[in-house]
């Protein structure tokens, strides 16, 4: 259920990201890849692979792309990442960091082989392809950044502090 | 019933392997519409709401910027109006003093050739009763040098500079000038300090009030009829007629003044 709110969440914000009014660099974030990610933390690598698979189709979908390279990225990237979470036991700031990193480039570069394959023309190149890294890395530094302030937000260790100030 | 049971692994690799297929076979077929109308419906909302808030947010950063903007104008309008009633201000003693210099050339036209006019640039008429003008030896004004209001006399010079001067005022405890009272036939002596007054006339004489105070000029320093004050109230005080003088000369008010040149000496 969870997973699935952030889910929406995240195909809504991808959605929104690429609004005329925003800044253009935005446009080149997967908040998708985020989630795929975000999965890695509960789901065994196959788990993480059919959520990356979904989140791919659904960005080939809204991305209005031929719908299948983005999924077959998605899985693959699912596969990496939570592989690379479990062998090196990532958590914290560094799991969102390099999740992220390593999500949007294995995807990227599963989806650029995929097309090849397929005989078609990428509908971007390398650049656009390292914006999406970037941008989806700097999401996962943002989120990284969230997550450390709300933990030390609801710390005990704030709490406890917060009562011996109103001693 | 055909039951089957895959692994979920193997399920994977199936379904993207479909999916490859299915994305060969679009990449060979023309694109069905339908999806893409389906797609753009659900993102429409989605977009409009994003563009809101980019134009909202860009509305935002516009309105600080102008702010900003505004604010610096204002500082700097500020600054510009305080820079302006600055000058203001010095423009109007420029203009009062000029007025005064006006004046004064006016009410001692025979005087003007012998004359500088000066600029006071320094006074304290409550502690040491003197002037200072910004004429100095170098503009020929000279020790002794008397020096005149349009409304009387003010003083001497009791010390020159190159380019500056100081006046001693008729106020000063030492300041003493000859003088005579319109309708007395006797010379006087004004003498100075905080209330001058006229001394040296003969006991009992009879001193009009408000007469008329002129100088005559016997000390050597001060030109012969030149008004110094009015007389007030006199007394007899020992040996002689004492009266209070108000003297006709304000030096509290005084911004430019005409220096004569000492009776009896040459400017250098």
């Amino acid at each position: 259920m969870k997973l699935a709110l952030v889910f929406v969440l995240g195909l809504v914000l991808q959605l929104a990201l690429t609004a005329a009014h925003l800044p253009w660099l935005l446009a080149a974030c997967q908040p998708l890849l985020l989630v795929t990610v975000f999965a890695a933390r509960t789901f065994s690598p196959i788990g993480v692979a059919w959520t990356g698979l979904a989140a791919g189709i659904a960005t080939d979908i809204f991305a209005e792309r031929i719908i299948g390279p983005g999924g077959i990225a998605g899985a693959l990237a699912g596969i990496f990442v939570a592989g690379l979470v479990r062998r090196f036991e990532m958590q914290g700031p560094l799991f969102w960091i390099v999740g992220s990193l390593a999500a949007a480039a294995s995807s990227e570069l599963a989806w650029l082989a995929v097309v090849a394959t397929l005989g078609m023309r990428p509908d971007h190149t390398w650049l656009g392809g390292l914006a999406t890294i970037v941008m989806t890395a700097a999401a996962g530094f943002f989120v990284a950044v969230v997550e450390l302030a709300a933990r030390a937000w609801g710390s005990p260790a704030r709490r406890r502090r917060r009562a011996l100030q109103r001693l | 019933m055909l039951r089957l049971q895959l692994r979920p692994g193997l399920t994977l690799a199936v379904t993207c392997l479909g999916l490859y297929v299915a994305a060969a076979a679009q990449a060979r077929a023309t694109r069905s519409s339908a999806l893409s109308v389906a797609v753009a419906a659900i993102s429409a909302p989605v977009l409009a709401l994003a563009n809101g808030v980019g134009v909202l947010a860009e509305d935002f950063s516009h309105g600080l910027r102008s702010l900003q903007a505004i604010l610096a104008e204002h500082t700097h309008l500020e600054q510009e109006a305080a820079e302006l009633r600055r000058v203001n201000q010095a423009l109007s003693a420029e203009v009062a003093s000029l007025r005064q210099g006006s004046r004064l050339l006016a009410a001692y036209p025979t005087l003007v050739e012998k004359a500088v006019v000066a600029r006071v640039i320094a006074r304290d008429v409550l502690r040491t009763h003197t002037l200072r003008l910004d004429r100095g030896r170098r503009d020929g004004i000279a020790l002794d040098s008397a020096v005149l209001t349009e409304n009387g006399l003010l003083g001497r010079v009791d010390s020159v500079q190159e380019h500056s001067c100081r006046v001693q005022l008729l106020t000063h405890p030492q300041a003493a000038a000859a003088a005579r009272i319109t309708g007395v036939a006797q010379e006087a002596l004004l003498v100075g300090g905080d209330q001058p007054r006229i001394t040296g006339l003969a006991p009992y004489t009879d001193v009009p009030e408000n007469a008329q105070v002129l100088s005559t000029g016997s000390e050597g320093i001060y030109p012969p009829g030149l008004l110094l004050g009015s007389a007030g109230a006199a007394r007899t005080d020992g040996l002689f007629t004492v009266a209070a003088v108000e003297l006709a000369a304000r030096a509290s008010e005084a911004n430019t003044v005409l220096v004569l040149q000492p009776a009896g000496r040459a400017t250098p």
